[in-house]
């Protein structure tokens, strides 16, 4: 047998961000080790969704949504799903099947990690995916010409806030799941809807009266808007107000973080 | 039960038989609980626990599923709050002060809870992390306890092709990965074949034997027997008994003990033995063998056995239930 490692001096407890750091570290290692797998899927999927719609349909539209091709039009609304779509997944079944199953967070509080330790850097990571596959879609939408304002250098930034936002939201979902399935709710149900009926396909304006107030009250509305502002530039916003929407994406991100990681944190603890 | 004394680490132990051989004299103790408890809804889990663990000892919590072991060791690793009494870790509070707490403690739970998405090193690296170690010092030190575990030459191997026994080694190796000065091991070889189980006593002593202070928990006799210094049995949430392994026996039961089937046995117990009968079973206790041995040839019948009492009996006379171990 081996000698017994020598003893050190007693380490000095560390500080609230190097166990934070140290949270996303795990992740990020996690997934280096299967990059290809994880980044395939979220990445072709807008980039089909503008192939099929974009190139396909699009090619029989001829009128203009916002002053733009509908192309450009879409270029918004795909890298506001990415954001969301990447934080969204992360922040629920990813999240769920490590409380649940592999009991993750078990060990890692076993070791010098608070609850909000966890959450915290468990939330800043879901925003660093988003942060992180909205630039690769940015980019390939840039070479594909939908993108037409230098401003669009700043979508990753966006891309970050709009997914600590919805990744606040999963949390708050993923609080309360008892069973795996019930997640098909939170994306058929909530999802969906909100990224099909709040500016990526058309134009919300289009809507008839009652559901486009409905449009506009959703978090998605102000995501695609604020994206819009970024990629094609406020001449081709939906609504005159558009440039409150990236504060109200911010204010959203701050009040969701907190409260999807307050939630999961009293979720946690028996 | 009598420690080996080596010089250096210890000398805050000191022998004194009256006591069974521990006693802490100037250091306090690593780990104090005073009327510890826990609920779950109407459920006990932990009723009014209180007890001291001494530094450089090993102290088992003996208990069948459900006592209360794994709720108990939460509360003392700071992972899990309690309803009432007090806690003191290295004389803080582990609830309160947990980043302080857990900094110095290794943890090594029931469910081993390894990272099943990433190797064997990574594992011990990651964990390392989380305590703010990195670099080449957490390297090193990762691999001297992968070397030590005996698991060299598994660093790139996942954690979900390694045996039941490599998985417990490589849970212990993380759990020393900070040097803890506090050990809690809950049910450290449950599930595990008995060479495997040798292997993790032999080390587990080893360490306690550089002076680690250890809490383990367990529901074999055998396990406590073999490491503890005091072994605490804990009951539906409460410690029943406590004390040193052998102290525990003679101060419950008569030294030897002769089991035969109940229903075959007419005859009184010779003068001055202690009968018990679990189910079809019947324990005839006394401390003088001869006399024991004597009065089975003539009434026991059946499948008989006489042996030195364990600590297994005192267990089924203060529980009045088997260890499943
Ligand atoms: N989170 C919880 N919610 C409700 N009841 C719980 C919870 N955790 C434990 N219990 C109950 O508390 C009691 C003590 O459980 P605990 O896990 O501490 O026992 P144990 O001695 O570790 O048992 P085992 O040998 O099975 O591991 C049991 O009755 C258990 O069902
Ligand atoms: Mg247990």
């Amino acid at each position: 047998m081996a000698e017994v490692p020598a003893r050190r001096a007693p380490p000095p407890p560390p500080s609230t961000a190097t166990r934070v750091a140290a949270v996303w570290r795990r992740h990020a290692r996690v997934y280096a080790d299967s990059f290809v797998a994880n980044a395939t899927p979220a990445v072709l999927e807008p980039l089909f969704l503008l192939l099929a719609v974009g190139v396909g349909v699009g090619r029989y539209i001829d009128a203009e949504f916002n002053g733009l091709p509908y192309r450009e039009f879409m270029a918004a609304g795909i890298l506001g799903m990415t954001a969301v779509y990447t934080a969204a997944f992360e922040s629920t079944h990813a999240t769920f099947v490590r409380m649940r199953y592999q009991r993750a967070y078990d060990s890692m509080l076993n070791s010098p990690l608070t609850t909000r330790d966890v959450f915290v850097g468990e939330i800043l990571w879901c925003a660093s995916k988003g942060l992180f596959y909205t630039a690769i879609v940015a980019t390939v939408l840039a070479v594909a010409g939908a993108i037409s304002s230098p401003w669009a250098l700043l979508a990753p930034v966006a891309g970050f806030v709009t997914a600590l936002a919805f990744a606040g939201l999963g949390f708050l979902f993923t609080s309360f799941v008892t069973n795996i399935t019930q997640f098909q709710f939170f994306f058929t149900a909530g999802l969906t809807p909100m990224v099909f009926f709040s500016g990526l396909m058309f134009p919300v304006q289009e809507l008839p009266h009652g559901l486009r107030e409905v449009a506009y009250a959703t978090p998605m509305f102000h995501v695609i808007e604020t994206f819009r502002l970024l990629v094609s530039g406020p001449s081709h916003a939906s609504v005159p107000w558009a440039w409150a929407c990236p504060f109200v994406v911010v204010a959203l991100a701050v009040a969701f973080a907190a409260a999807g990681v307050r939630r999961m944190q009293s979720r946690l603890l028996r | 039960m009598v420690l080996t004394a080596d010089a250096g680490f210890r000398r805050d132990l000191v022998r004194s038989p009256e006591n069974g051989g521990v006693s802490a004299s100037a250091a306090p103790p690593v780990v104090v609980l005073d009327g510890v408890e826990k609920r779950f809804g109407d459920l006990v889990a932990v009723g009014g626990v209180s007890l001291a663990i001494p530094r450089g000892t090993c102290y088992a919590l003996l208990g069948p599923n459900g006592a209360g072991k794994s709720t108990l060791s939460r509360i003392i690793a700071g992972t899990a709050p309690r309803d009432g009494g007090s806690v003191s870790v290295f004389g803080m509070d582990p609830w309160r002060e947990q980043v302080r707490v857990k900094t110095r403690l290794g943890v090594v739970a029931q469910e081993d809870g390894l990272d099943e998405e990433l190797d064997v090193q990574h594992n011990l690296h990651v964990y390392g992390g989380f305590f703010g170690l990195r670099g080449p010092e957490l390297h090193a030190r990762a691999a001297a306890l992968l070397a030590f575990m005996e698991l060299g030459g598994r660093e790139a191997t996942r954690v979900v092709a390694l045996s039941g026994g490599m998985r417990r080694r490589l849970a212990i190796a993380r759990g020393l990965l900070n040097d803890p000065e506090l050990l809690i091991l809950d049910e450290p070889t449950t599930g595990l074949d008995p060479q495997v189980r040798h292997a993790i006593w032999a080390v587990l002593r080893r360490l306690r034997g550089e002076g680690l202070t250890i809490l383990l928990t367990t529901h074999y006799m055998e396990e406590a027997a073999q490491l503890a210094d005091v072994v605490g049995v804990l009951h539906r949430g409460r410690l029943v008994a406590s004390d040193a392994p052998d102290a525990l026996v003679r101060a419950h039961l008569p030294s030897h003990v002769v089991e035969t089937e109940a229903q075959d046995v007419a005859a009184a117990p010779p003068e001055g033995a202690i009968a018990e009968r679990y189910g079809d079973r019947l324990f005839v206790f006394h401390d003088d063998q001869e006399t024991l041995l004597r009065w089975a040839a003539r009434h026991a019948s059946g499948r008989t056995l006489a042996r030195a009492t364990s600590l297994e009996d005192v267990f089924l006379k203060l529980t009045g239930k088997a260890l499943d171990g």
